[in-house]
């Protein structure tokens, strides 16, 4: 157990989320939590099964890890990596901006897996549609700025936005109680199905 | 015939609400120019080959026999290599040109190859990458042809590092084809590193099966015609723009790229998008220019143009009786039926019958919603509904592999083989 100074597995009833909103949250699939809760990468909780629990440790871990992830660090490395950190750390960390991505080769990038290095991606260089038109766009074609807003700091509770339909969204202030949670569940899956996302 | 065209299904959007609308892109590659067999793009392919213990006996002896026969359609101008991997990884043969005595030489090493061991798909899969990677032909198709009949246990396991090392790969220049043998593999995995990778999955349900679908794949690759394809689609400010087939998306600003990978002679590739439309005023428009390139210029060489589109905002009315294009209904509605039959088929391996059945049944009645009197639709709908009673019960792997290996083919456009759809003229 990598956790046993800086994290100790949670205790059930801090849980708070399920293991399809702890996955929703982070990003990933509820397989993907699986998995690294079997690969040591997140700490187990009390119970195991369909009634798990999972905190906000866990959410920051996850999300530390696929931050890692895209950097192309191997699992291992990032195994390395979060053994030296306790929660407050993995906050912190999760909060940090990302380093600017580096182009490589395909060699390069497959030599890189073995060891923990550079991030590396390769922006693609191809003519682009803007130069190739031949006739002047109109102004709603100008392009946006590329790079995202900073985001805001996170609170202990935090709101998330669960969008329903192309005009309409839910809000809700995590963490939530385990019978809301489970009602916000049901919730969003009726919305879903009367808002359709796939009614053409 | 070389086309590229786009069509919305409706083409009024809601002034005062935002409004979802949904284009079918669809675009035949150019002929091959047979008369002359040099200008097709040389290859360079590595075989990588499943060795885990499971693989023993006549799997392993037609999946060697089926690389025997891949060899003998390379010539010179290509490079090959093969790798067979268990828990360790054995490079059989290194990236070599494909002479006639360097592939004789191959069969010869390939004998020795047996199965034993456990499976290191990740460094099996990585090595064969290394090999193309090393002799990677800027004006060939480098592709990996990995095949296994097991799940990754050894090295790396995790399918969402798997995929992304595809998709970094792909941008690097190096493709990957999965073929899943069999039924204890991963058709989930296999299926995201062969979408990811740009290349395509198949799932071989017997052994004999082996050496057609390695040949269709190595005859795919010397059929390109256009090499690493893409939509770039131009949308009007404010508009979203995703891929509802599983055409990797990527997006920046008002531009998105959607990949193709490389494509074939005649190949017909369907693309669809949903767009997300922010309000405004009423008899005023907005557009999307939608063009398609490849890394020689292949397509712009072919005279293919660009495709524009415009929708006008309308007052809610006009919108609730504006006509539809039924055409595009249908290529939206096959796609969220096979999205629906993979997560089903997801569930159902999982035990979880309940949410598998109300999955399809939910795609089912959302197609009815807008069928109207279209018997393809409704046919659509009502075979959702019989599947949502089969996906109620335990499936058998083979089952549920094929149900994966169908679904992935028709949003892909492929035929049940997992061959690209040609747009060839009927014969006489």
């Amino acid at each position: 157990m990598v956790y046993s100074l800086a994290m100790t597995p949670s205790n059930p009833v801090d849980g708070r989320y399920t293991l399809t909103e702890l996955a929703d949250l982070a990003g990933v699939t509820p397989r993907t939590v699986r998995y690294y809760l079997a690969q040591g990468l997140l700490p187990a909780v009390g119970a195991a099964g369909p009634g798990a629990k999972y905190n906000d440790a866990h959410l920051d871990r996850l999300r530390l890890i696929r931050r890692l992830q895209g950097e192309h660090q191997p699992l291992a490395a990032i195994r390395k990596e979060l053994e030296g950190l306790d929660d407050d750390a993995i906050r912190a960390a999760t909060l940090a901006p990302a380093p600017p991505p580096q182009p490589g080769s395909a060699l390069d990038y497959i030599r890189s897996l073995g060891q923990p290095t550079r991030p590396a991606r390769l922006a693609r260089s191809s003519g682009s549609l803007l130069k190739r038109m031949d006739v002047p766009l109109p102004a709603m074609f100008s392009e946006a700025p590329a790079s995202p807003p900073p985001s805001p700091p996170l609170n202990r509770s935090q709101w998330d936005r669960v969008p329903l339909g192309p005009d309409v969204e839910l809000h809700i202030r995590r963490p939530l109680t385990r019978s809301d949670a489970k009602r916000v569940d049901r919730l969003i899956e009726i919305a879903r199905d009367l808002l359709s996302e796939d009614q053409p | 015939m070389t086309r590229l065209t786009a069509r919305a299904d409706r083409r009024l959007i809601r002034a005062n609400h935002r409004s979802q609308r949904f284009v079918l892109v669809e675009l035949t590659a150019p002929l091959a120019d047979r008369q002359d067999d040099r200008k097709r793009p040389p290859v360079n392919l590595a075989f990588v080959i499943d060795r885990s213990g499971s693989m023993s006996g006549e799997k392993i002896h037609l999946a060697k026999r089926a690389v025997e026969d891949a060899l003998a359609r390379l010539d010179d101008q290509d490079r090959f290599s093969v790798i067979a991997y268990d828990d360790v990884v054995e490079v059989v043969v290194e990236s070599t040109a494909a002479s006639a005595e360097a592939r004789r030489n191959a069969v010869d090493r390939l004998r020795s190859v047996d199965a034993r061991g456990s499976t290191d798909l990740g460094a099996g899969w990585l090595q064969g990458c290394d090999q193309v990677a090393r002799h990677l032909d800027a004006e060939g198709v480098n592709r990996v042809l990995l095949l296994t009949d097991g799940l990754a246990n050894r090295g790396i396991t995790d399918p969402d590092e798997l995929t992304r090392h595809a998709t970094e790969l792909r941008s690097r220049g190096v493709a990957t084809s999965t073929f899943g043998l069999g039924a204890d593999f991963d058709e989930q995995l296999l299926e995201s590193m062969a979408t990811a990778g740009g290349g395509t999955f198949y799932y071989i349900a017997h052994a004999a099966q082996i050496a057609d679908h390695i040949s269709s794949e190595v005859g795919e690759t010397l059929d390109v015609v256009a090499r690493g394809a893409e939509l770039e689609v131009l949308a009007g400010e404010g508009i979203g723009v995703e891929t509802i087939s599983p055409h990797p998306l990527t997006s920046r600003g008002t531009r998105s790229i959607v990949a193709l990978g490389d494509l074939v002679s005649e190949q017909v590739v369907e693309v669809v998008l949903r767009l997300t439309f922010p309000t405004g005023v009423a008899g005023s428009e907005i557009g999307l220019i939608i063009a398609v390139r490849d890394q020689d210029g292949a397509l712009e060489r072919a005279g293919l143009g660009d495709a524009r589109l415009a929708w006008t905002w309308a007052d809610g009315q006009s919108n609730d009786e504006q006509p539809r294009d039924v055409g595009v209904d249908r290529a939206v509605a096959r796609q969220f039926a096979g999205r629906a039959r993979q997560t089903a088929g997801l569930s159902n391996k999982q035990h979880d019958y309940k949410t598998a059945q109300l999955k399809l049944r939910r795609t089912a009645a959302r197609i009815r919603r807008y069928a109207g009197q279209d018997p393809e639709l409704g046919e659509l709908a009502m075979v959702l509904e019989q599947d949502a009673g089969k996906y109620a019960a335990p499936m058998s792997a083979p089952s549920l592999k094929m149900a994966y290996f169908e679904s992935t083919n028709v949003r892909f456009k492929r035929d049940h083989l997992g061959r690209a759809t040609k747009d060839v003229p009927p014969g006489p």
